[in-house]
């Protein structure tokens, strides 16, 4: 060949890794070879717990649902209804399923005040656990958990801030590392709905069993509930946690006897970062549903659960507007408001809780720590709490040094 | 009176030289995609409408979105249409490129991409070996013919399919309606292939035009992977990131080979082509990448009036890029 075969890569080392990245990606969700099927159980039949069941029955090839429980028996029958449901055993006593010499993993979505009991249960009866978010109710409980989960280096247990699971998420992440957005000052988080969050109860004895989330003895609220996926994700995404945090709410419009509040604002400040992280939720406007915007100096991103944009600043736009035309083989397209769709690949997105649960077998059978961990949850529970402790009793609440788990 | 005392400070107040050029942008959504045009001129001598009448008339020919668009009345048709001159062009040039590249570029290849699951429908798995070569039947445009007035069919199973080529066609007519408005410099850009003549003003620059680096990532501003400047021609770029499909383990590319049915199988990535004008450009980018690294660089020596920049992966999984003299020629120093 004639043609000097001159290097013209200015940035190989970026554009490999751009392409290396999407394929350990691609790598991460495929079947490890000749590792069984996972026996897993449910416990705690909701909506979180038949949301994931639903999920397991597109993952067949590496989850056998082999027990359900829940002490209310109607969701028990509804459970059952969901794909291979009926094949499960069923149960009203965790114990009783955790005895089981069948089951290898769980998947616990209790209520909030029951996450680290059954947790340390389930971690006592050898089973791999996949445990919802918020990890535990409390800073006590999330320090001793992980101090339980370390004494079982061959167990698994992952947390179930599934948003962040999305390759969506993942990108985001590495491109604040990349610093698309320059530095951070200001992250804007909403998850705002238009309604009471109540269930409906058949009797009304059951009105605290079904309706926890309104009762502060089971529950985070709303902090707990919404706000904690945003802030483990930016725990997660900066290698952070927050040194100082405000808050206020209130039971502003559902006066219904309720002691969550159904109104909450929470100000962190992430001091290493200089970074003020605003925190939001109401019941009683949906207009900006769930919002998430991170803003630097050379950047926004504007996050949805499956969606994302990145706005460049001005300056940024200049930098790269110095050429007069772009030629390429599929044309990147703006949005008409100036922002560039964030893709991850020519699959569309599946749910996060897909990704998580993909993650979950893969950490159980190379026995390898879930990117969302034990440690990574006790750090989003303590946020949580702190952000809870200001918007009940009106206090900044700061962050300890016995918080720095590792 | 006042008119005339205007008209006659306004004469003398005005320098003897040319009339200063200002830049004109017009920018819309066309073919699915967006276009891009600046111009350099004294005054708005096209306008949005001018092109958006250029646009409609190309879509009336060459759509295969536009229910009974030209081309989509020749592929319902047994024999065939009596063709237009948009028509005429660019299958002319579409068979002229099917000669020259071995049949690698095929405007009949639409019923193999389709079955590949690349076209609007959905498919659940790869197509059978039966199936492509049933289709391979209908494939192939030596069975198309522009006779007197006339595109025609050897078989009323061909399919043609000129969305590979009309974007660089399009931007050539536009470019070409500029130029009937006396416009001598400008970037017409559609769907990421361009035509470009003359300079920028005031700075009198050469245009400059960024070759966007193959990315999963989609976004801008690290994604330049090169810079040239361009006196005049098409630049055209046929890539195999973005757009593939994943069958468990295997990842299809959205190019087909039209000879075997099956996607091209090659280290490159992508194939950037300057040409004297996009449609030349534009037929040739997408043969080049079905050629492979090796072939498309000895092809590329027989041809002098193209310039390219590829690509590629290496064996090791790392990418590398290679050009010929004349595309180096056009880069830009940073």
């Amino acid at each position: 060949m004639d043609f000097p075969r001159r290097d013209f890569l200015k940035k190989t080392g970026l554009l490999t890794s751009g392409l290396l990245l999407h394929q350990e990606l691609a790598a991460a969700f495929v079947a490890p070879v000749a590792a069984g099927k996972l026996k897993i159980g449910i416990i705690g039949c909701g909506d979180r717990g038949t949301g994931l069941l639903k999920i397991l029955q597109e993952l067949t090839d590496k989850f056998e649902v082999v027990a359900l429980c829940d002490d209310l028996p109607f969701r028990l029958t509804a459970a059952q209804k969901i794909g291979s449901g009926a094949k499960a055993k069923t149960y009203t006593d965790y114990h009783a399923l955790l005895d089981a010499r069948t089951v290898d993993a769980v998947i616990i979505s209790v209520p909030l005040n029951l996450h680290f009991q059954v947790a340390k249960d389930a971690l006592a009866a050898g089973k791999q656990v996949y445990l919802e978010k918020t990890m535990t109710y409390d800073i006590p409980q999330a320090l001793e958990l992980v101090r339980l989960a370390q004494l079982r280096p061959n167990q698994t247990l992952q947390v179930g801030h599934q948003y962040r699971y999305s390759p969506l998420y993942y990108r985001v992440k590495e491109m604040i590392k990349q610093g698309y957005l320059g530095k951070v000052t200001q992250i804007d988080c909403r998850w705002d709905r238009n309604g009471s969050w109540r269930r409906p109860v058949p009797e009304p004895s059951l009105e605290r069993k079904i309706n926890w989330r309104m009762y502060r003895e089971y529950s985070g609220g709303l902090a707990a509930e919404l706000l904690s996926h945003q802030m483990d994700f930016i725990n997660w995404a900066f290698d952070t946690h927050a040194d100082e945090i405000f808050g206020t709410g209130g039971i502003d419009y559902y006066k219904d006897g309720r002691e969550t509040y159904d109104n909450v604002q929470v100000m962190a400040r992430y001091a290493k970062e200089g970074i003020v992280g605003n925190f939001g939720a109401t019941c009683g406007n949906a207009r900006d549903g769930y919002l998430f915007k991170l803003k630097g100096t050379k950047g926004t991103i504007s996050l949805l659960v499956d969606e994302g944009v990145y706005y460049p600043e001005k300056d940024t736009l200049k930098q790269y507007g110095t050429v007069d035309g772009v030629t390429g083989a599929t044309k990147i397209t703006w949005n008409k408001d100036g922002g560039i769709p964030i893709t991850t690949g020519a699959e569309p997105l599946k749910d996060g809780s897909w990704y998580a649960l993909n993650d979950f077998y893969r950490a159980v059978n190379e026995k390898k720590l879930p990117d969302s961990n034990v440690f990574t949850g006790a750090r989003a529970a303590c946020t949580v709490h702190l952000a809870n402790h200001a918007i009940y009793n009106h206090t900044i609440e700061k962050w300890q040094p016995e918080y720095n788990l590792t | 009176m006042l008119h005339c005392l205007f008209l006659a400070l306004g004469l003398w107040l005005l320098p003897p030289r040319e009339v200063a050029l200002r830049a004109f942008q017009l920018n819309g959504y066309a073919q699915g995609t967006t276009y891009a045009i600046t111009y350099y001129a004294a005054d708005s001598a096209v306008t949005s409408a001018d092109v958006a009448r250029q646009l409609a008339e190309i879509d009336a020919s060459m759509s295969l979105y536009q229910p009974g668009s030209l081309i989509n009345r020749f592929n319902a048709a047994p024999r065939g249409v009596v063709a237009d001159q948009h028509l005429k062009v660019v299958v002319r040039k579409a068979l002229q490129v099917y000669q020259d590249t071995d049949g690698r570029f095929d405007a009949t290849v639409e019923p193999l991409v389709r079955a590949w699951g690349f076209s609007t429908q959905h498919t659940e798995a790869p197509p059978s070996a039966a199936a492509i070569q049933a289709i391979l039947k209908g494939v192939g445009s030596e069975k198309l013919h522009l006779r007197g007035d006339s595109l025609v069919k050897d078989q009323p199973a061909v399919h043609l399919d000129l969305n590979g080529i009309a974007q660089g066609y399009t931007v050539d007519v536009l470019a070409a309606l500029l130029e009937s408005r006396h416009i001598r410099n400008y970037l017409v850009e559609l769907g990421g292939e361009i035509r470009v003549r003359g300079h920028k003003f005031p700075s009198r620059e050469l245009m400059r035009i960024g070759i966007e680096r193959p990315d999963t990532s989609d976004l801008l501003p690290t994604s330049m992977q090169q810079v040239i400047r361009l006196a005049a021609g098409g630049v055209t770029t046929s890539g195999n990131y973005r757009k593939f499909k994943r069958w468990g383990a295997v990842k299809s590319a959205h190019l087909i080979d039209p000879k075997t049915g099956y996607p091209f199988q090659n280290e490159l990535i992508s194939v950037t082509v300057v040409a004297p004008d996009a449609l030349t450009a534009d037929a040739y980018d997408n043969a080049l990448m079905g050629m492979g690294l090796t072939k498309a660089l000895t092809f590329l020596q027989r041809h002098a009036n193209l310039q390219a920049y590829l690509i590629y992966q290496r064996p090791d999984g790392t990418i590398a890029d290679t050009a010929t003299p004349g595309f180096q020629r056009l880069l830009s120093p940073e």
